[in-house]
């Protein structure tokens, strides 16, 4: 049982504050979760909610371009923010005595944004997030998958269609008036929460927040998501995909709707896939690497989303003669046989999960990001504090049948890479 | 009372100290060293094992023997098969890494506190007992095998690659990939591996760090009854003569068709880790491509979007590793880009950092040390970092100090020393029919363009 302690406050303009003290060592993490990702997006407009996370970073009216990187990495500190489908967060962790600079500089952009917004700005920063793109997906061997596993597990209608980075031309049509609308629209404190977490003085702490917070007005209320987030909970069919690219090695890519992070029956689903493919113990490895060696590595993960499912996604990459077919066969025999789940499996699944959250929890700026994420997504931070107890509750039952409904063939998505030997690509995005 | 206004940075509060948690030191009959951290503010222990078992060791006809056996201990030991021993490990919620790299082989662990005796006597035995099946290395060996295919093919991998092959003279191990070619991979067979163990992972020469919510004498006595048993010690290390390929400037283009993005490489041989100018070095490079605020991003990425990122690097080792510029920029302005990188490299060598600069990189370096140390890994990889370079066990102590008294004149000293553009090689994977052209036009000097492999 984790006893991380919390203090929860909301001031008058609704930002949510969280507090959490640990003076183990002199750092403080700030950590800012804005209630908007690319699921807010509208068509025509993918890939802005990344885009104006950049912008974030290009100066406030009381701090000029380049000057938040300069003030926090002379502090000492580090600083990033990530945009994500449901959320776009911002965070630093600065030695303690810093905490006010953090403070003052995610307020300002909070509260003061606009007047440092300019063409020039957003010119650069496109050009910046192009690159991005190119280095991420378009230059990558395999870059290019969750541009096609989206488009085939979500329907053109829901706002998980369509990736983070969104589309090229989208981001060219942007303009400064959408960079307005969007920060009035979604970077209001009644849409964000705010954590501090690590060394600080409680009350000092919350006098801080009141003070560079307290005076940014609230916006209006947060628009519903585009498109329509409600859907089947099951693709209904098997969705198949095979790319001819430049790739080295053939690669196949099986991926599930399951049911949303905020649903209840998703600790089954982290369960589920822990046993898949977590460790050199999990089935994926020691059947397709170790045993039947049609794979030289494999992976799985979930996409924690909340608008109507998630996903779970497997794969295994073959080595350079390897049969696709085989491979994809190997792949779904492993995901179908999950109903046959021991309870020493589960053990070893929850025994990995636990090392792996207190390990990531032993920093105070993934705690930070939890306990917002927490608050944010289930309006209860201490929810932290359960989640192993949460994931110790799974059975055998429930995973297996949870894999009986989710991870069978009428709710599959199929993505296979083939090496091809010509210069260009054969198949692109749709 | 009136509130300060916004346009005043807010000042900092009182500094509260930060001191390099204290390290227990022994070392046993055997010859192994044990440190010991005790941070007890969450039940999680870090174990780290390093042994001296790096790949520097080997001549290139064996290149890959390292990372390889490292990769076969999960084949599994006298006692257990390789799924038995995963299964074990996983039980107790430990996973096995290990990392293999040029100066040594680490072998570390996370677990729970309380399954700390049964994590030590899985590593034990892992590390005294390994049984390096046929069937299990012939499994790792295709593996690997497949990973240098998947790397000829990779951007990064094409890019990286040649740049350290055209740094160094041919024979200089760092001038090689890590995990050795197909032609080294090809015959490591079971002998092999237990040869490698048999001269290398031995307990003197190697040191265990155990870190995390356990005291001294538990971990002497847990490292006593699992590794007690454990003998003899290494050879001597050869030493590195890590001479450069080149003294004279040039660009090569590695030639990918229609790439999108060009890799662009930039350096020559650096330094090693026992550098004297290790502290200036940091601060040096902290100001020209090791912060987000350095002089080559706020350049290539900040003013001329050519980028999503560019970063310096020294990498220090045993011998004098690479000191390596790296960034990845759109295609039509490849030339631009390295035009401007060059010319910053090139400005700070001949006009050093100004104070002010110096000034902010101390305060980072010296500010971010304690975010380095918050997790039980991380002091146990800075600890293993001493007993790899044989540096004093309170190397730390004054390490803050140290940054911060680095002065300019030893930051334009090393600038100087360590920075030499007029020898610089300049690699750029990417389209050749593309970029050839604008990189010959630069007239920095010469361009040859070679296939990519």
């Amino acid at each position: 049982m984790l006893s991380i302690p919390i203090e929860r406050f909301t001031l008058d303009n609704g930002l949510r504050v969280n507090l959490s003290h640990d003076a183990t060592t002199p750092v403080v993490a700030i950590n800012l979760w804005y209630g908007v990702g690319s699921r807010n997006e509208r068509d025509g407009k993918t890939g802005f909610a990344h885009l104006f996370e950049h912008m974030m970073f290009q100066g406030s009216e009381h701090v000029p371009k380049n000057r938040h990187f300069e003030l926090i990495e002379r502090a000492g500190g580090s600083l990033n923010g990530s945009t994500w489908f449901d959320r776009t967060n911002y965070f630093e962790t600065v030695p303690s005595h810093h905490l006010e600079l953090a403070l003052w500089l995610e307020s300002d952009r909070m509260g003061w944004l606009l007047p440092a917004m300019t063409q020039e700005r957003l010119d650069n920063q496109r050009d910046v997030v192009v690159n991005e793109k190119r280095q991420r997906y378009d230059n990558q061997p395999y870059g290019d998958w969750d541009e096609w596993i989206q488009a085939m597990v979500f329907p053109e209608s829901h706002p998980y269609h369509h990736t983070v980075i969104g589309s090229m031309a989208d981001l060219e049509a942007a303009t400064l008036e959408d960079v307005v609308e969007f920060f009035q629209t979604y970077y209001v404190p009644n849409n964000a929460v705010l954590t501090v977490c690590g060394d600080f003085t409680r009350d000092e702490a919350l006098d801080l927040i009141e003070r560079h917070f307290g005076g940014i007005a609230p916006g209006g209320e947060i628009p519903a998501i585009p498109g329509d987030p409600n859907l089947d909970p099951i693709i209904g069919g098997t969705v198949r995909e095979r790319v001819e690219a430049e790739v080295p090695l053939p690669r196949v890519l099986m991926a599930f709707r399951v049911p949303a992070y905020t649903d209840d029956d998703f600790c089954t689903v982290d369960v589920a896939e822990s046993v898949l493919g977590t460790g050199r113990a999990s089935r994926l490895y020691r059947s397709l690497v170790r045993e039947r060696r049609v794979a030289k590595d494999v992976t799985s993960f979930v996409f924690p989303l909340t608008s109507g499912a998630g996903m779970l996604l497997a794969w295994a990459t073959g080595f350079p003669d390897g049969d696709p077919d085989e491979i994809e066969a190997a792949l779904a025999a492993e995901i179908e046989g999950l109903t046959s789940v021991t309870d020493q499996e589960i053990e070893r699944a929850v025994a990995l999960t636990e090392t792996a959250l207190v390990r990531q929890i032993e920093q105070v700026g993934h705690r930070a990001d939890l306990l917002s994420m927490f608050d944010q997504l289930f309006d209860d931070p201490a929810r932290l504090n359960s989640e192993l107890e949460r994931l110790r509750a799974v059975t055998s039952v429930e995973v297996s049948a949870f894999v009986e409904r989710f991870l069978g063939p009428e709710n599959r998505a199929v993505l296979t890479y083939v090496p091809t030997t010509e210069k260009t690509p054969t198949a692109s995005v749709p | 009372m009136s509130l300060p206004s916004r346009s005043v940075v807010p000042p900092a509060g009182p500094v509260r100290s930060f001191d390099f948690p204290p390290v227990h030191a022994d070392v046993l009959d055997n010859g192994l060293r044990i440190r010991s951290v005790q941070v007890g503010r969450l039940p999680i222990v870090a174990a780290m094992l390093v042994l001296d078992a790096g790949e520097g060791l080997l001549d290139g006809s064996r290149a890959g023997t390292a990372v390889l056996t490292g990769d076969c201990l999960e084949g599994g030991t006298a006692k257990r098969t390789g799924v038995e021993l995963a299964e074990a490990l996983e039980t107790i919620g430990a996973g096995l890494s290990i990392g293999t790299g040029w100066d040594s082989t680490t072998v570390s662990l996370s677990c729970m506190a309380d399954r700390l005796d049964d994590a030590m006597g899985l590593l034990a035995e892992v590390i005294l007992q390994p049984s390096f099946p046929d069937d299990e290395v012939e499994r790792i060996r295709g593996q690997r095998l497949a990973a240098i295919h998947q790397r000829a093919m990779d951007p990064v991998g094409i890019a990286t690659t040649a740049s350290r092959r055209l740094t160094y003279r041919e024979g200089v191990p760092y001038g090689r990939p890590l995990g050795g070619s197909v032609e080294s991979v090809d015959p490591f067979s079971p002998d092999a591996a237990a040869g490698f163990v048999a001269a290398r992972y031995r307990p003197k020469g190697s040191g265990l760090v155990v870190v995390g919510d356990v005291d001294a004498q538990q971990v002497l006595s847990l490292v006593d009854t699992h590794f007690g048993e454990w003998t003899g010690g290494t050879e001597r290390r050869p030493e590195i003569e890590a001479e450069p390929r080149t003294r004279e400037r040039g660009i090569v283009v590695v030639h990918r068709a229609d790439a999108l993005q060009s890799e662009i490489r930039i350096g020559h041989v650096g330094q090693a880790r026992s550098t004297p100018q290790y502290f200036p070095l940091r601060v040096l490079n902290t100001v020209l491509g090791g912060a987000f605020t350095s002089r080559l991003n706020l350049n290539l990425r900040e003013e001329h979007g050519f980028t999503y990122g560019v970063r310096s690097r020294f990498l220090v080792r045993r011998g004098a590793g690479p000191w390596c510029v790296s960034t990845a920029v759109s295609t039509d302005v490849t030339a631009d880009a390295v035009r401007e990188a060059v010319f910053e490299i090139t400005a700070l060598v001949a006009e050093g950092p100004t104070e002010e600069e110096v000034d902010a990189a101390r305060d980072y370096l010296a500010g971010v040390f304690p975010l380095e140390l918050e997790t039980t890994a991380q002091i146990a990889a800075r600890i293993a970092e001493l007993l790899v370079y044989d540096l004093p066990d309170d190397y730390y102590a004054d390490y803050r100090d140290r940054i911060r008294s680095v002065t300019l004149e030893e930051a334009c000293e090393a600038a100087r020393d360590c920075i030499r553009p007029d020898e610089m090689t300049v690699v750029v994977g990417g389209d050749a029919e593309e970029v050839q052209g604008p990189l010959d036009e630069l007239g920095w000097g010469p361009v040859t363009v070679e296939a990519a492999l």
